[in-house]
């Protein structure tokens, strides 16, 4: 994938879409099939992917950058907080219902993602416009309020510091700062 | 930006504006063209007007489980599936509408981002941090296979250990000895690392461990508090004891330390460490000199007595002077005080039988309080702790071993709870193998037949059991380490597979105190949080797996509901106890056993029915029939270690919360100032403390109020922080254990040390 500022919609989808297969996999196989997909030439093996990913962003000990929006937007560092119960109730709004409601917090990156991604599929691949403002009030009133703490608390981790993950890191960052660009907001 | 951001915000304010929108989904066909994918289209949009006005919350009954004197029933605040907050139940007059500041950040637990939320398999090997994300099917399929393949390879299952212990003190908690009772014949590593050699003192003086309800404290005239520290560690307590305070009660602690306690006290005596014992013997022989002795009561109640006064008459009170570091006056003073109040009563701590000599301690407390006839009075009493309102079902732990299965053929139940063994309604042929839980690390290194795989559940063994530098050598000598737990602590960091376990508000449970006198039902409140179960779902789960790969291996029910199996815990004994109908009243709030002072009949549970000051039992297990003064153990290096309880965690628990770390964000040693002159220490110099077990570097705290001779460091865990007491303490056996909970307790307090500017 370039690093260039992309209008194409599909591209854009393709882009989004990647990156919420990494972040929603539950294991290594999912994991190394989204990376690929980010074709890129860093060499890490799979095992060696998934211990960064899980240092980073899962567990077991404390992870690195918690993948949540309320650790970067509420006052208090826990889950399931102010900004939790906000993209829960967009995400009703948009039509929208975590099956993990109450055990996945709605703010999850991955869940984000995927929303952000589904909203700009009916756009794009359905032409139904109904839920355009809500995509971009959800773009523009949370997802850019946090996105880019993450990816600075990603990047700015020297100790142990992995490729693969400042990878993705960049990614997303390039994905919503072309997101934004194109919508207008930047 | 080609949006309106006022239309959102009226959709989302106003309940009119809202329904429009979505009746306007609806039909734009929007749900049914979504992709579908982590998040489902929701087809069942509600189109009616919503309340958009602050909702209620729901409120559970919860209680906390942890190793705590308090054990706190809770009443918390759940909305929209969430945990908002929590407060201590009204209904208690204990828990009196308050929890301590640990319980109050409760939701920070629950919620904390750093939580383990899957099972994972450390695949770069122990200590590596090299971990892959597993399913629970692939993670039990693990565990199982490697049980059963124990099981053909020895011909029994004694190679897999469990170690588990106070980290939630939950009665369904007990399924995680079920789970191993229900595999087969098994090796535990039992007794206690808490209060054995105070439990076998008070069982060999009363035939029980058995104390007053703390909520007569306020009607006590006269309080010893000795070597316990509530203004931290049971900060309900002080309420009835600044009760009796403000009616002119004396309140005295003796403490080699300058406790939050002392200075909340009339009075404050600083023993030296570990001649408690003899400080209590030469307070008996005053009070004895001065005729002031409950001749009545002894002669009703107490055997040996006579033997015990004579034995009194050797004890040498300028002896007792000299040991103690304490005037004969102020001896004097105390001793006669409390003889004259009426009713007096001691609490004795547990850090004060942490020593070699710590059963000896106690039972000599225990005899001056016998001696002034205060044993079996309101508002008395030798205060130790109870597990008088413990007599559950213990449904969840009671399941029988697999049909065929071998085991031990010499051991003994062991545990203070009285269940280690547990399922078994006849003696069998075979029994668990017991390893002494105070020495963990060496009993894994040495047993034969091996250990090959540990399971650690509710306990942080790297923050709790002793020689760390050994505890590495063992779990890297093992197969497989299973740890379950709710978040990441340097047991996981040498562990296979970690399990991430439940909170208490996500599951149910019962709980009651070995302090006070409340019963309390836990509620599941919230549903859990990512993959995360209770122990005995988990203990379901490896059921299935184990039944799965070869059938009838495994006993354990293979489904269950947490709800249903609190129920089962319940019996006729709790409910007449508690003067309830049915545990379904428990939802109301927590209520408490009725009244009873322990001993007030006369009738204890030793040998003779009578208080002993001379035990045969005592003698059987080797130590003096009388409580006579025993020497502490002799220095090994410069200064005493002693490493009790902070008021900011307990034991491994709440310090890695972000609250907790802003008030106490790292660990020190605290040093009196002539010590601290003599090694030209100043504060906040960083220092290595050594010893022949190992060294830490900690930065050095000035206070003198740690005595000349002795350093204190708090014996928490700090996130993220190579910092361990156990790096230092050493596994050396208190005197006393072996009686009830068979094995004996650890000398931790008798720790030595030196230190050196870094």
């Amino acid at each position: 994938m370039t690093k260039a500022m992309s209008s194409n919609s599909t591209q854009r989808l393709e882009k989004i879409e990647v990156l919420k297969n990494i972040f929603t996999s539950s294991n290594d196989k999912e994991l190394w099939r989204g990376f690929k997909e980010l074709k890129n030439d860093l060499e890490i093996s799979q095992d060696s992917l998934e211990a960064d990913f899980n240092r980073y962003f899962i567990g077991p000990d404390s992870p690195i950058a918690s993948p949540y929006a309320s650790i970067y937007l509420d006052k208090q560092e826990v889950v399931m907080s102010k900004s939790t119960e906000k993209v829960r109730e967009l995400y009703d709004l948009m039509g929208l219902k975590n099956p993990l409601k109450d055990t996945q917090p709605e703010d999850f990156i991955g869940l984000e993602l995927d929303a952000y991604y589904q909203l700009l599929f009916l756009e794009k691949e359905k032409n139904i416009n109904y839920l355009h403002d809500f995509r971009l009030y959800f773009l523009f009133e949370h997802i850019q309020k946090w996105i880019f703490d993450f990816v600075e608390k990603i990047q700015s981790n020297e100790k142990e510091s992995s490729a693969a993950i400042n990878l993705i890191a960049q990614e997303l960052k390039s994905c919503f700062e072309n997101e934004i660009e194109h919508e207008g907001g930047l | 930006m080609s949006y309106s951001k006022t239309k959102v915000d009226a959709i989302l304010n106003n309940g009119v504006s809202r329904r429009g929108f979505l009746k306007g989904l609806l039909a734009s066909g929007a749900i049914a063209s979504f992709p579908g994918g982590a998040l489902a289209r929701n087809e069942a949009i509600n189109t009616k007007i919503p309340y958009l006005g602050k909702k209620s919350y729901e409120t559970f009954r919860n209680a906390c489980p942890r190793n705590c004197y308090d054990t706190c029933s809770i009443k918390s605040f759940v909305k929209d599936g969430v945990l908002q907050f929590i407060e201590g139940a009204q209904e208690s007059t204990f828990t009196n509408g308050g929890c301590c500041v640990k319980g109050n950040s409760y939701v920070r637990r629950v919620y904390s981002p750093n939580r383990i939320k899957y099972p994972m398999m450390q695949v770069g090997g122990k200590g590596s941090g090299t971990w892959k994300r597993i399913s629970w099917d692939e993670a039990m399929e693990t565990i199982a296979k490697k049980m059963l393949a124990l099981k053909k390879e020895d011909g029994n299952l004694l190679g897999a250990a469990l170690t588990k212990y106070s980290g939630n003190f939950g009665i369904t908690h007990y399924g995680v000895e079920g789970m191993f009772n229900s595999i087969g014949y098994t090796t535990r590593l039992a007794g206690t690392p808490c209060w054995p050699a105070g439990i076998d003192a008070q069982n060999f003086d009363m035939g029980n461990m058995w104390t007053n309800d703390p909520e007569e404290m306020k009607d006590s005239k006269y309080i010893i508090l000795w070597g316990v520290n509530p203004a931290a560690t049971s900060i309900h307590t002080m309420k009835y004891i600044y009760e009796a305070k403000k009616r002119g009660v004396k309140v005295v602690v003796i403490d080699p330390i300058f406790t939050e306690t002392a200075s909340k006290a009339s009075e404050y005596i600083q023993v030296k460490v570990g001649s408690d014992g003899l400080l209590a013997l030469g307070m008996a022989k005053i009070i004895v000199d001065a005729g002031m002795h409950d001749k009545k009561w002894l002669k009703k109640n107490s055997k040996g007595y006579a033997e015990f006064e004579k034995y009194l008459k050797t004890i040498d009170l300028n002896e007792v002077s000299k040991v103690t570091g304490l005037s004969l006056d102020l001896i004097s003073d105390i001793a006669l005080g409390f003889a004259k109040a009426d009713p007096a009563t001691v609490w004795i701590g547990y850090g004060i039988q942490r020593h070699s000599n710590g059963g000896s301690i106690v039972r000599a407390i225990d005899a001056l309080v016998a001696v002034t006839g205060n044993i079996g009075k309101y508002a008395g009493g030798s205060r130790y702790g109870h597990l008088s309102t413990w007599g559950f079902n213990y449904h969840a732990l009671s399941m029988p071993k697999p049909e065929g299965s071998v085991g031990y053929e010499n051991a003994k139940t062991m545990g203070e709870f009285g269940h280690g063994a547990g399922g078994d309604a006849e003696k069998p042929k075979y029994n668990d193998r017991y390893l002494n839980i105070n020495k963990t690390a060496r009993e894994l290194i040495n047993a034969t037949p091996k250990v090959k795989l540990l399971w650690v559940a509710c306990k942080n063994v790297f923050a709790q059991d002793f020689n760390r530098q050994q505890m590495i050598k063992a779990f890297t000598s093992l197969d497989m380490v299973v740890v379950a737990d709710q978040f990441f602590n340097e047991t996981v960091k040498w562990a296979d597979i970690v399990l991430p376990v439940a909170t208490q508000f996500e599951e149910y449970d019962v709980n009651v105190s070995y302090w006070h006198y409340w019963l309390s039902l836990n509620e599941q409140a919230i549903k859990p949080l990512y993959e995360v179960k209770s122990d005995i779902e988990i203990a379901a789960l490896l059921s299935k797996h184990m039944n799965r790969l070869e059938k009838d291996s495994c006993t354990y029910p293979q489904h269950l509901d947490t709800k249903k199996w609190t129920a089962k815990e319940f019996n006729k004994g709790i409910y007449d106890m508690f003067g309830i109908k049915s545990w379904k009243e428990l939802s109301n709030g927590p209520v408490k056993a009725k009244d009873k002072v322990p001993y007030a009949d006369g009738k204890f549970t030793t040998p003779s029915g009578k208080y002993e000051f001379y035990s045969e039992q005592a003698k059987e297990y080797g130590h003096t029939a009388l409580p006579e003064y025993l020497p502490v153990r002799e220095a090994y290096d410069k200064f005493r270690l002693t490493t009790p309880h902070s008021r900011f965690s307990l034991h491994s628990q709440f310090q890695n919360l972000d609250w907790m770390e802003d008030i106490n964000p790292e660990p020190c040693i605290y040093v009196n100032p002539t010590d601290a002159r003599v090694k030209r220490l100043h504060n906040n110099d960083l220092v290595a403390v050594f010893n022949k077990q190992g060294n830490l570097k900690v930065k050095v705290r000035i206070t003198d109020n740690v005595p000349s001779g002795t350093v204190l460091m708090f014996e928490q865990w700090y996130n993220n922080k190579i910092y361990n007491v156990n790096e230092l303490v050493d596994d050396t056996s208190s005197d006393m254990g072996s009686f009830k909970t068979g094995a004996p307790g650890v000398a931790l307090h008798d720790t030595y040390v030196n230190l050196r500017k870094v």
